[in-house]
């Protein structure tokens, strides 16, 4: 039974699927306007993006996220960030040698304790705590050669441009030299207002 | 040390690099891992039906964490399919564990992408927590001594030739211990 439902769904989620990855594909191309900060080069190549509030309570209200998290998540300014190791070396991502410099000097990340901290309190359901944590970007890991990481950061809503200053050390023993990239003119990105 | 382990101990780093020398290499993305014993995975799959890690001694395990919410993820999972499509039913188990979703988020993206795929459900994520993947998609391969032996980097095209190659070893009806350079003894 469960089987004969399953084939009979199916049809009805391919379609919707389609119509879905064509209003992504769509999406996409109406972003890809606006430049998106990256850097590429024979080390490492990194991408940022900056998610508005709107996107990022759409993404954790479809995983069933309740509407507290959902309001403190609304609050901040999410960073997601992809890296990649391209060179042969060991590339270590280690978030406390990144840097986000705003206006009136560095902005603290909430990171995963200030979370745990709130999740504590709204008493977050365990699945829920979990997915937020593998949508995070670690804080440590030993990039091995060819391997990819992404997950978001986020930082309190903050206005004005802010910079990211970010030092990888490479090798084994981190002793194969530093790679540091910055992305300047960052924002938080922001609601698209209603038409 | 006595001159007859002297030698022995020569004859065997000699026939380690021999070994070395004659085997394929990893495919990308691929690493060893230590070779500690696998955690536990006891867990039920989407139709109800209870799994156990620990029943598949003997034979070697392919170990997949994903999530449908995540890209890499997304991207992998058909490569998944038409790899156990080729591969057929053999000795190499495939045990697809989904990560913290429900059982409606998970039925919606693989009744499209991989019909065929029947995960196990670890509906609070505190199975995937314990494996420690390095992130989400994540695959380990564990020998037939339940151990830890290779783990793949973030999402891989595992219906291509380089990854199809090192399965299909695996699943040989006499899987060598140590079927690729630099594998643990």
């Amino acid at each position: 039974m469960r089987i004969l439902q399953r084939f009979l769904i199916t049809s009805v989620l391919a379609t919707l699927l389609g119509a879905g990855l064509l209003l992504q594909t769509l999406a996409h191309a109406a972003d890809a306007s606006r430049p998106q900060p990256a850097i590429e080069n024979e080390q490492l190549y990194m991408f940022l993006r900056l998610n508005s509030p709107e996107q990022i309570a759409a993404f954790y209200e479809a995983r069933g996220f309740p509407r507290d998290a959902i309001e403190r998540l609304r609050r901040t300014c999410f960073v997601m960030a992809h890296v990649e190791n391209r060179g042969r070396e060991i590339v270590w991502l280690e978030l406390e040698n990144w840097r986000f410099i705003g206006a009136s000097g560095e902005i603290r990340r909430l990171d995963r304790q200030h979370w745990g901290g709130v999740w504590d309190e709204i008493r977050l359901p365990q699945a829920s705590r979990s997915t937020f944590g593998w949508t995070q970007l670690p804080e440590v890991r030993d990039l091995q050669p060819d391997e990819p990481v992404g997950g978001n950061m986020i930082l309190p809503a903050t206005e004005g441009p802010f910079t990211l200053e970010a030092d990888f050390h490479t090798g084994r023993d981190k002793r194969k030299g530093m790679i540091r990239v910055r992305f300047t003119d960052l924002r938080c990105a922001r609601d698209t207002p209603a038409p | 040390m006595t001159y007859p382990r002297m030698i022995s101990g020569l004859l065997l780093i000699m026939l380690s690099t021999v070994l070395q020398a004659t085997e394929p290499a990893l495919p990308p993305g691929v690493m060893v891992m230590d070779g500690r014993p696998a955690p536990a995975l006891r867990l039920e799959n989407i139709d109800g039906e209870a799994y156990e890690l620990a029943a598949a001694r003997g034979h070697w395990v392919f170990v997949h964490f994903w999530a449908s919410w995540c890209g890499p993820c997304r991207r992998e999972m058909p490569t998944i399919a038409r790899m156990m499509s080729t591969l057929g039913d053999g000795p190499l188990e495939v045990v697809m564990v989904n990560t913290a979703e429900t059982e409606d988020e998970v039925f919606t993206f693989l009744a499209v992408v991989a019909p065929d795929v029947v995960p196990l459900m670890d509906t609070d994520g505190l199975v995937t927590e314990h494996w420690q993947p390095r992130g989400l998609p994540a695959t380990f391969l564990v020998d037939p001594a339940g151990t830890l032996r290779y783990l793949a980097l973030g999402g891989r095209a595992w219906d291509t030739a380089p990854y199809l190659a090192l399965l299909s070893r695996l699943a040989s009806p006499e899987p060598e211990q140590n079927p690729v350079n630099g594998a643990p003894p």
